[in-house]
């Protein structure tokens, strides 16, 4: 573990009745009494600063500074600090922190991030001026970029279970008059088997506190591991199966009223003005709002609202984008793609000479391939419920970013933010969506208006229409191949780079002449990030063009790879195994083909590989295997219920995922025009963790899904010939 | 080229709405149209509410009762104008015997009768359905019927 400068100490205290809080503290006299309210329960309970607190009754209760949107870290990063902390698991609870800046400080994301996760360097703003860090990330409480558990899970949590382990064991050892060395914790108990003394957590928690913090607290080692790399079940399951679970939209309060919401069609669009003549007659509608960039009905009740709403006629200003439609857009980038030639565009990565590579090369493969906008289309719709007045803001939603929503009702509203309360729920399916901050800002900016309570519900359309789309995107391909069909160099121009940012670069594949460049072709539609991010479109470039150089060489994908891979054996053991799994040399059946791809994102290294039959009018994937290595699942049922997940999504975006624009509006608006996968498509999916490095853990939320869309699309040119260069699946025909 | 491990996320530029900006604008328009607490039916004249009441019943006529002005017969007369209208005149029905031979003038209180009981005011008649009993009903279709044919 990294060394621990005098900025970075663990801080404890003890609540008055006993209760123990240990945390990973902020700057030392950092005040932190105003987290009290937000935390403790119990009454005079005083919290010092906490990631976890032992009560009286021996429970320990962790404070988990993430959210949960179905990816099963609230139970994850609890099981983490319960195995150092060596805790009972039947006596453990979890409490997910308030949005408070006290949870986060950028001097424990530097302090302690570097080291042990092994990044070179923190990120400063890049280019784009974003922040794109673990430290900051903390900062601001978000939960993405697959990082809960490798970042504060292997930090935070298990160092704060660590350092109250050993606080409790230094009591203990002080009040018995015994060596700490012949101390042992099991179970939420401390034992001194030589006189056979044991005790609760609880009756040393008081006098823990006292102790001297531990400067670097022992991490437990894999062979040691109680709860970490077990099974464990998720604590938030039941709940959500018996329809008991609080999501965003269920806030409820006295007095609260509904509003639906319309923003203007074309984005940059405002609203010049509204006829509500009728929704002013109609039942149940309280007021009619012109914002500005959008129009909302406030009633009594959310259906009521959307009817009021859908009679309000409103004329907007004339923009730009209102030219845009889909065929434009990709000529657009065609056409920067051309200007920029072999020279221009910014060049993210070069070694060699690509240029006299190729042009020297035996065998010359070009292609380019394109993919459309796509939307999150999370179950729960966009919603957030608001509150001001006199001088305060409540505000309850689901979001990724529970501090910036805090800051993003404060600055909106001009109340100061300790005025500002911001409650955060389960999120019906996050994806990236959810760290945005438009429809907190939305909320708040109707509740200013009426001043009682109002939930703001979007509706499917508007949910579909005004989204922050993961970006279309065209993406040119060069490679050159020796006679030996060895790849000596790889050339790839492609549009947009948003994050991460080595999304487009292959540092794992052994090609001696690389460069790769990119062009940055605005639009006036949003963007944002959605499950693996840049992944998602550089995944299936990347691994399709692979597959056409290996076909090119006359060899098959799998072998062509291994090659490639042929100096990391780490890499290559996750081919093999996924290659294994399928029985990749095993004949299929006519019409039936396999497709493998491999991508390493987020810290955790994928490979794929999809069986389709092709044999009726539309691919039907049967089969996806997933061998992947995170370093170390800390929870594997987790762990391949992420891969499982990021099959399914994956696998509705390379099917149908298409947002398409006309008239510089979104043509999709629900799922009978932007369908997903249904229960009878999911495939078969069976998933293989390698534990390859429990010292460096990667991400399990995005990493299964870049290679899937690859894997399948390879598969469809095994079975068929067809090589797919343009997603989704459901524009081609296959008849 | 180096591996460089870099932590990124499906978070946005954090250059967001966070900095520094102010409070958001007022609505550019604002229609209060009543407060929560206040009555749900919004108050209107006793008359409109009658027409509102007699047009939602029409749609029991409306099955077999065009309304339109110059509007096509269908299993029953159109009804547009038939205030004031002789029994039977409807320009191309085929009227049963019995209702023809009437000699009523559609009153108000003609018509209310009928509506009541068809083949009792006027045994013969071919309009088997449609009977309304309840009196506030009638009045409020009668309404309608009125209303209409005043345009």
């Amino acid at each position: 573990m990294g060394k621990w400068t005098r900025r970075a100490f663990i801080g404890a205290g003890v609540a008055a009745g006993g209760a123990l809080v240990v945390g990973i503290a902020v700057r030392p006299g950092n005040p932190i009494d105003r987290l009290s309210p937000l935390v403790a329960k119990g009454e005079g309970e005083k919290l010092i600063n906490a990631w976890v607190k032992i009560d009286a009754d021996n429970i320990v209760t962790a404070i988990v500074p993430h959210v949960e949107m179905g990816q099963g870290i609230f139970t994850s990063l609890a099981q983490m600090l319960a195995d150092e902390l060596d805790a009972d698991w039947s006596k453990v609870r979890i409490l997910e922190a308030p949005a408070d800046a006290k949870y986060s400080s950028s001097h424990i994301g530097r302090e302690f991030l570097a080291p042990n996760l092994e990044v070179p360097e923190i990120l400063e703003p890049t280019v784009s001026g974003s922040f794109l860090s673990l430290a900051t990330a903390m900062t601001l409480q978000i939960t993405g970029g697959s990082f809960s558990i490798r970042g504060t899970g292997q930090r935070a949590m298990r160092t704060a279970g660590a350092a109250a382990r050993e606080m409790l064991v230094a009591a203990a050892a002080k009040e018995w008059n015994v060596p700490a060395g012949e101390l042992r914790t099991e179970n939420s108990m401390i034992l001194h088997d030589k006189s056979s003394k044991s005790a609760t957590f609880a009756n040393f928690a008081a006098a823990a506190a006292e102790q001297s913090l531990p400067a670097k607290p022992k991490l437990k080692s894999p062979k040691d591991y109680k709860l970490m790399g077990k099974a464990i079940a998720r604590t938030d399951i039941p709940e959500k199966s018996n329809g008991s679970a609080i999501f965003g939209i269920d806030a409820d309060l006295p007095g609260m009223k509904y509003a639906a919401v319309k923003a203007a069609p074309v984005v940059g669009a405002t609203i010049e003005a509204i006829d509500a003549a009728a929704a002013k007659t109609m039942p149940g509608v309280l007021q009619i709002l012109n914002m500005g960039d959008f129009v909302a009905v406030v009633a009594d009740g959310y259906w009521q609202a959307e009817q009021a709403l859908a009679t309000v006629q409103a004329t907007y200003s004339k923009t730009e984008g209102d030219e845009l439609d889909q065929d434009a857009l990709f000529t657009r980038y065609a056409t920067m793609l051309d200007e920029a030639g072999e020279t221009d565009g910014d060049v993210e990565t070069e070694e060699g000479d690509v240029g006299k590579a190729f042009a020297s090369a035996a065998t010359k493969v070009e292609a380019e391939y394109k993919v459309p906008f796509l939307a999150h289309a999370t179950m729960e719709p966009m919603n957030c419920t608001a509150w001001v007045r006199d001088g305060k803001c409540d505000v309850w939603s689901g979001t990724q970013s529970p501090l910036m929503a805090r800051k993003a009702a404060a600055e909106t509203t001009g109340i100061d933010i300790d005025n500002v309360a911001y409650h955060n729920a389960y999120l019906g399916g996050g994806f990236g969506r959810r760290s945005e901050m438009d429809v907190i800002i939305m909320s708040t900016r109707i509740a200013m208006a009426t001043k009682y309570p109002v939930k703001m519900i979007w509706s499917r359309e508007e949910d579909t229409m005004q989204d922050h789309y993961r970006p279309s995107a065209t993406s040119r391909f060069q490679g050159g191949l020796d006679k030996d069909g060895k790849a000596v160099s790889w050339s790839n121009i492609h549009t947009h780079l948003f994050d991460p940012q080595e999304a487009p670069t292959v540092p794992y594949y052994n090609i001696a002449n690389h460069k790769i460049r990119k062009i940055d072709v605005p639009t006036h539609l949003r963007f944002g990030p959605w499950r693996s991010v840049d992944h998602s479109q550089h995944g299936y470039f990347i691994e399709s063009f692979v597959d056409e150089m290996a076909h090119a060489a006359g060899k098959d994908g799998y072998a062509f790879r291994r090659e490639l891979l042929a100096g990391s054996p780490r890499h290559l053991k996750v081919l093999d195994t996924a290659a294994k799994m399928s029985g990749w040399d095993n004949p299929l059946p006519e019409g039936h083909g396999r497709g493998i791809a491999f991508v390493p994102s987020f810290g955790t290294i994928v490979a794929e590989v999809a069986e389709v039959d092709m044999t009726g009018k539309k691919p039907k994937v049967t089969k996806v295997y997933v061998a992947a290595d995170p370093g170390f699942a800390v929870n594997p049922d987790g762990f391949a219920a992420q891969m499982e997940s990021s099959v399914a999504y994956g696998l509705t975006a390379a099917l149908y995922g298409e947002i398409s624009v006309k008239d510089g509006a979104v043509q999709q608006s629900n799922f009978h025009d932007y369908p997903i996968l249904r229960i009878n498509e999911m495939p078969d999916v069976v998933v293989e963790i390698i534990n390859g490095d429990h010292k460096r853990l990667g991400g399990a939320g995005e990493p299964g899904l870049p290679p899937l869309a690859p894997a399948v699309t390879n598969a469809i040119f095994a079975a068929t010939g067809n090589r797919v260069r343009e997603l989704p699946l459901s524009k081609v025909n296959f008849a | 080229m180096r591996a460089v491990l870099r932590a990124s996320a499906p978070i946005l530029v954090i250059a967001l709405a966070a900095c520094g900006t102010d409070p958001a604008p007022e609505p550019t328009e604002q229609i209060i149209v009543r407060e929560p607490g206040a009555a749900t039916v919004p108050v209107v004249e006793a008359e409109d509410s009658l027409l509102a009441v007699g047009k939602a019943a029409f749609n029991t006529c409306i099955a077999c009762h065009g309304i339109e002005k110059g509007g096509a017969n269908k299993v029953g007369p159109n009804l547009y104008g038939i205030i004031g209208q002789a029994a039977g005149a409807a320009e191309g029905f085929s009227y049963s015997e019995a209702l023809a031979s009437s000699g009523i003038t559609w009153t108000k209180e003609e018509l209310d009768s009928y509506i009541a009981n068809p083949a009792a005011k006027v045994p013969g008649t071919t309009m088997m359905a449609g009977a309304i009993t309840d009196a506030g009903r009638r009045e409020a279709i009668i309404a309608y019927i009125d209303a209409v044919s005043a345009n």
